[in-house]
């Protein structure tokens, strides 16, 4: 029989490994975020993510550059211009009412749930789901669940982080550091928009289609190719030059670390009209219309500079279809195509694996 | 909306006929054996594979068996199906296509124990796995160069037998599981086992399209799926109809097409002629071809029909092609595995035999040279020779003669001059890597595998219960469940835990090496070519670095002094960048280089104690600058003390690259450098994977 000392010990040890599996609530995150609109300069960047925020079929952003470069700051305080989703109710999958109903009846009853037919609707902004560069693989996937197979005995899931993402923001910070054996996972699902589970004897799988977001610094080393193919827009910032902004960064962080509730109020307003002109670029997008010409030029292009398969081509065309939308326009024309191809194909062009990601575009496609 | 709605429809992908014939052929006929799709991303690989799921004929089962079961093959029928096969018809139902995610754990894709049933009824009963549920249907791996080995072990052994044997946790059974493995693979990222690779029956290699008519043709295809997928497929939805009558149809046909033995041996002779490896390759094309004589409606095979599938059967088994690496030992893996879960502890103890076994190891590789060299039989640590023949004659000169030669110093308008030379055109290289010990590493990578010691890694099966609270739950409550009905309730918990059924994670990744480059850029190098040629095989084995995702440093000794390129760091990018740009000029102080290697070496090793260094030496061994000038020493003798002296350090693994091009006179000094470093040793030309066999053995003891 086991004394009293060792049950003590075992049930220390459970809890614990409990808590390393992510099963305690975390703390509520209530820090206050830097405005979206306080950024000084970093403009491609804002447009790339708020481009994002308009059309999430650009599947996410690489952000490429050195540190201190609001990289960060840039996709935390994004969460700030996020539009609402319709979610059901105490569903850790984020599914639609209106797409998933089918797949809500499967796996409900993977939770141990029964599904209802009158369930709750609720609204609720998209998530930005943080994937910290340690995460182990069965917190990213999704495991058996452990505390009910402990008290029960019933063989049920614990969603991971890639069912929280559905539908929302998936942020890796320093995503080249990222484990292998995670970016794997991370591959998988992104290509199928589904994340399928065969481990530690649970068998489901769960849509999880996200916009990845990542942010990198090139000197620690390059992302692989194939991930790096997964991010739908790819921008390389730098370091304000300008004297007068890089004073302007210090004031308002000044500001912001002093008093944040004060400054994020000073930029309500423009958050606010933000938030709206993103909202009526969402409205316009679906009637956005392209010359079919324009399409024979973005084939060329793509053909030019020498990209890998079609998806650059597809994300050029829903990139430039998404800066009409957000110029206010229902018409693509020349412009919007080739800023369109600067955003979503510089990481795409066809490379050894040690070539850098290429900078100028205009040079490749006119040496081309 | 369900899951198909979201399939895009195999009749609407744009070209790509290879790969969609190679697909059609295999759900016409599954003797076929499955699809490999090579090429680069974003090409509609996966989405070919995966909307295949939707054109497969159904196959009749007895409703509710979980294995598949063909009602027609009453002696492989499970208990369940034998029990209705008297009673109730079996019905049509769609054929399983299953996806293998990469990180599937062992236990589901042979199989386990249910706990859930064995909690609540004490009985012990099996839950099949993927392996069960792709009987007679497809098993689909996106990915599949990058699948864990030991789940690769487990296909394949399936794959051979036809059927899946499982003997774990109490359980025995065996079941049937034929089935198509398809898989995509994207060779940037490294390549497949031979073994594996031989178990697709066609390869197919997939570019992008190149006319933009139908580039833009596939980007309005796309954008109006993506507004609207139901639209879209009920626009195809008459085409993917057809096509599922075509399948049926020719798979109705397909009993009675007729293989001449003409035909027959024009295929024979084909599969010889491309020297496939086995006998795999002829009768995979023969099934092809009748496929695709069913699928035309005919009841009979041409020679073109042959011509045309025999890319797709013999690309990837021609010998020359992929040389035969070295036999995987997966055998032997599972032994180790079930001996670590047996008894973890005693690591000591398990130490001796491999060591022992080493040691056997080098006893026969000595056996085998000695013939050739009698120089090596008077040191009992001489490295061997890594190459049988060729390096035979660089080993005989033994340290004395190179001592005593006089060496002319660098021509002077060598030494003076800084050139910097173009990279030597790359090439594959032949596989370095450590050894798979039982210490536990942290780090990640894909060169070496390792077990994992940190909770990182994928967990790929359960052992033992360590005390680093890696707790692999499922296993415990497996371990557990059939005892709960006698056990004493003490909590309001179902299950009640032993401490002997804890069990813990077996975690699984490959580490990446941290390989530290040290380069001659003395002027001797800029003579012929060499640095091209040196420059040319570093960024071969920077662009293998980069997909083993090694840490690399490089250093550089030229003039009077060694210099730190690059610190050790995981951007092989700025690696290769740097070398581009590295000068080559002047004299060549090996022993600076050397000490600078051993300090750098040296520094890593004190941060991460369990780390694996390769020290990589590309040099021609020609030392004229000593470290210590105030002593007037021979630099070459110098250089060749301090090497002995690093050799002690057992934990740093040397390779040396030998630049010195076979002339008149040879010095051999790179050679006498590589005995007194134990470290293995190239020429230049040797390290392509493509003149050679693997050769690579460990050399120096862990």
């Amino acid at each position: 029989m086991v004394n009293g000392y060792e049950l003590n010990k075992f049930k220390v040890l459970i809890f614990r490994v409990l808590e390393t599996k992510g099963i305690l609530p975390n703390m509520p995150q209530n820090a206050p975020i830097f405005p979206f609109t306080a950024i000084v300069g970093q403009e491609k960047m804002k447009l790339g993510l708020i481009l994002n925020v308009i059309n999430p079929s650009l599947s996410g952003i690489l952000i490429r550059g050195e540190k201190g470069t609001a990289k960060s700051t840039a996709v935390r305080a994004a969460a700030d211009i996020l539009p609402q989703i319709a979610v059901i109710k105490d569903n850790p999958f984020q599914l639609s009412p209106y797409d998933d109903l089918e797949t809500y009846r499967e796996l409900e009853r993977s939770l141990g749930r029964e599904p209802q037919e009158n369930f709750e609707v609720q609204m609720r902004k998209v998530r930005v789901v943080e994937l910290p560069v340690g995460a182990t693989e069965d917190r990213v996937v999704g495991s058996l669940d452990l505390e009910k197979a402990l008290k029960t005995g019933d063989k049920l899931v614990e969603p991971g982080l890639l069912a929280a993402a559905h539908r929302g923001i998936l942020y890796v910070d320093e995503v080249n550091l990222l484990d292998d054996h995670v970016v794997d996972a991370l591959l998988d699902s992104a290509a199928m928009g589904v994340n399928v589970i065969e481990r530690e004897g649970v068998s489901f799988s769960h849509p999880a289609r996200f916009s990845l977001v990542g942010t990198m610094n090139p000197e620690e080393g390059e992302l692989r190719p194939q991930l790096l193919d997964r991010f739908g827009l790819c921008v390389t910032i730098e370091g304000e030059r300008d004297l007068e902004n890089r004073v302007k960064v210090m004031e308002r962080r000044a500001l912001f670390e002093k008093a944040p509730e004060a400054f994020i109020e000073s930029y309500k307003i423009q958050s606010e009209e933000l938030a709206l002109k993103i909202t009526k670029a969402r409205d316009l997008l679906p009637q956005v219309t392209i010359d079919r010409q324009l399409l024979f030029d973005i084939a060329r292009y793509c053909l030019a500079v020498g990209v890998d398969g079609h998806r650059g081509d597809i994300l050029v065309l829903k990139t430039a279809k998404t800066l009409a939308a957000w110029r206010g326009q229902t018409q693509v024309d020349n412009s919007d195509i080739t800023s369109a191809a600067q955003l979503a194909l510089p990481h795409r062009v066809r490379r050894e694996p040690l070539m850098a990601v290429a900078e100028n575009l205009d040079k490749l496609r006119l040496g081309g | 909306m369900d899951a198909t709605d979201r399939l895009f429809p195999f009749a609407a992908i744009i070209g790509q006929d290879d790969l969609k014939e190679a697909l059609i052929l295999n759900a016409v006929n599954p003797l076929c054996g499955g699809v490999l799709a090579r090429g680069e991303k974003g090409t509609a690989k996966s989405t070919a594979a995966r909307s295949l799921s939707e054109l497969l004929p159904p196959a009749t089962k007895y409703q509710g068996c979980h294995f598949n079961c063909d009602p027609l093959k009453t002696k492989e029928l499970c208990p369940y199906c034998k029990e209705r096969s008297n009673q109730v018809e079996p019905l049509p139902s769609p054929a399983p296509f299953r996806t293998l995610p990469l990180n599937a754990t062992e236990d589901r894709v042979a199989g386990s124990l249910n706990f859930e049933a064995a909690l609540k009824t004490g009985l012990k009963t099996f839950e099949p796995g993927l392996l069960a549920s792709v009987h007679r249907g497809i098993l689909y791996v996106d990915e599949v160069n990058l699948l864990d080995d030991h789940i690769v072990d487990l296909i394949l052994s399936a794959a051979a037998n036809g059927e899946n044997v499982v003997e774990r946790e109490g359980i025995s059974i065996t079941h049937p599981a034929r089935f198509i493995l398809v898989g995509t693979m994207n060779p940037e990222e490294g390549e497949l086992r031979p073994q594996l690779l031989d178990r697709f029956g066609l390869s197919v290699m997939v570019e992008g399209v190149k006319e933009p008519e139908d580039r833009v043709r596939l980007m309005e295809e796309r954008e109006q799926f993506d507004q609207d997928s139901q639209v879209f497929r009920a626009k195809h939805a008459q085409k993917t109809i057809d096509l599922k009558n075509l399948i049926l149809s020719a798979q109705t046909i397909l009993p009675s097409v007729n293989i001449s033995k003409r035909i027959l041996k024009f295929i024979a002779t084909m599969c010889a002629e491309n020297n496939a490896a086995g006998h795999r390759a002829d009768l995979i094309l023969a099934e092809a071809v009748r496929a695709k004589a069913a699928l035309k409606g005919l009841f009979e095979v041409n020679e073109e029909m042959v011509t045309e599938l025999a890319p797709m059967v013999l690309a990837h088994r021609r010998r020359e092609m992929a040389p035969p690496p070295p036999p995987p030992p997966p055998a032997e893996e599972e032994e180790e595995k079930k001996e670590n879960a047996q008894n973890p502890e005693n690591e000591k103890e398990k130490k001796e035999p491999q060591e022992s076994q080493q040691e056997d190891d080098q006893n026969e590789d000595n056996q085998a040279q000695e013939n050739e060299e009698e120089a090596l039989k008077s040191n009992q640590n001489e490295p061997q020779s890594q190459d049988g023949q060729d390096s035979s004659p660089s080993l005989t000169p033994l340290e004395e003669d190179i001592e005593n030669k006089e060496l002319g110093p660098d021509k002077p308008n060598q030494a003076s001059q800084e050139q910097i030379f173009e990279i030597g055109e790359p090439f594959k290289v032949k596989k370095i890597e450590n050894q798979k010990d039982r210490l536990k590493r942290r780090g990640s990578g894909r060169r070496s595998r390792s077990l994992a010691g940190q909770k990182q890694g994928r967990y790929v099966k359960s052992g033992k219960f360590r005390d680093n609270l890696d707790l692999a739950l499922d296993a415990t409550i497996r371990a557990a469940a059939p005892y709960q009905l006698s056990r004493e309730k003490k909590s309001n918990l179902a299950v009640t835990l032993k401490k002997a059924d804890l069990r813990g994670c077996i975690r699984e990744q490959r580490v990446g090496d941290l390989l530290f480059f040290l380069v001659d850029a003395s002027g001797s190098m800029g003579a012929r070519g060499r640095m091209a040629a040196s420059k040319g095989a570093i960024l071969s084995l920077l662009l293998d670095a980069y997909q083993k995702r090694d840490k690399v440093c490089l250093i550089s000794f030229r003039r009077t002094e060694a210099t730190v390129n690059l610190p050790l760091c995981s951007s092989v990018d700025l690696a290769s960048k740097l070398l581009a740009q590295m000068p080559v000029g002047g004299r060549t102080p090996l022993s600076a280089g050397l000490a600078a290697a051993y300090r750098e070496v040296r520094n890593a090793l004190l941060k991460n104690p369990l780390a694996r260094p390769i020290v990589i030496v590309i040099t021609d061994g020609r030392a004229n600058v000593p470290l210590y000038p105030e002593k007037k020493p021979n630099p070459i003798k110098e250089a060749s003390q301090l090497a002995r002296a690093m050799s002690l350090e057992k934990r740093i693994k040397f390779v040396v690259v030998d630049t010195e091009e076979p002339g008149l006179v040879n010095f051999n000094l790179a050679s006498a450098l590589s005995i007194n470093l134990e470290a293995q040793y190239f020429k230049t030309n040797d390290l392509k994977a493509s003149t050679l066999i693997d050769i690579i053995k460990q050399t120096n003891a862990n």
